[in-house]
């Protein structure tokens, strides 16, 4: 289990990343380090982006293994704005070219990519936790 | 990253290396915005050593194909690793842009 608390958080993303991409619970596969950095890094982009609005504020990043290291768990908290990531309808993928929005898109991308996007509002804190199974039973 | 452009007579070349992430997705964008222009739309990516890219990437990739498609233009994306055409899979992105 690692746990840091950053503060400021303005053009830190990518120490904060590579904080959690060094934990020692991350899995050693290519292929299931590249899924959860992606999400790592769409999850910490939301936040340091638009979770205050001055761009002043806290985060505190941590991941913990579950079921006796069956699961890895990647746990963001901030005191930003209360912004509901999972409110948000997945974008239409069906739709052509010109009418599909620039944007919109790092939420999904957890979501598809991470087995569970679990988010909490609890003493005015978000705190959002990804969840990946990363061993066989 | 490093990003090379090459523009021959009939199309332009970009060959993209390495990683397309949150650092580097702004240097990305005044590197292709001079493509987003002119007459000479079509435009072939090499994704060959591209390991890659978060949604910011695949933002200013929906901004080129938008800006091609307005120019009737092509654009095709080559040779790209299969963990990176999981995340044009996954978003959609397969669908409105051509990776060969």
């Amino acid at each position: 289990m690692i746990k840091k608390h950053f503060n400021p958080i303005q053009q830190k993303s990518g120490e904060i990343i590579e904080f959690l991409m060094s934990s020692p619970d991350m899995p050693k596969d290519d292929n299931l380090l590249f899924k959860i950095r992606l999400s790592i890094e769409e999850a910490v982009e939301n936040i340091v982006n638009y979770a205050y609005n001055d761009g002043v504020g806290w985060m505190e990043v941590g991941t913990d293994l579950e079921n006796t290291g069956l699961i890895l768990s990647v746990t963001l908290k901030d005191a930003g704005i209360h912004f509901k990531p999972l409110a948000k309808p997945d974008p239409d993928l069906s739709l052509p070219v010109e009418q599909r929005e620039i944007g919109g898109l790092g939420i999904y991308l957890c979501k598809k990519l991470m087995d569970d996007v679990i988010y909490h509002y609890e003493d005015g804190c978000n705190i959002l936790t990804m969840k990946k199974k990363i061993a066989q039973e | 990253m490093d990003v090379t452009i090459n523009k021959e007579e009939s199309k332009t070349i970009v060959v993209l290396n390495g990683r397309l992430d949150t650092t580097n997705a702004s240097k990305f964008q005044q590197d292709i915005e001079p493509l987003m222009e002119g007459d000479n739309p079509d435009i072939e990516i090499d994704c060959t050593n591209m390991e890659y890219t978060s949604s910011q990437g695949l933002r200013l990739f929906l901004m080129l194909q938008k800006s091609v498609t307005s120019r009737a233009g092509n654009l095709i994306l080559t040779n790209m690793k299969p963990q990176v055409k999981e995340v044009f899979d996954i978003t959609g992105f397969s669908n409105i842009i051509n990776i060969l």
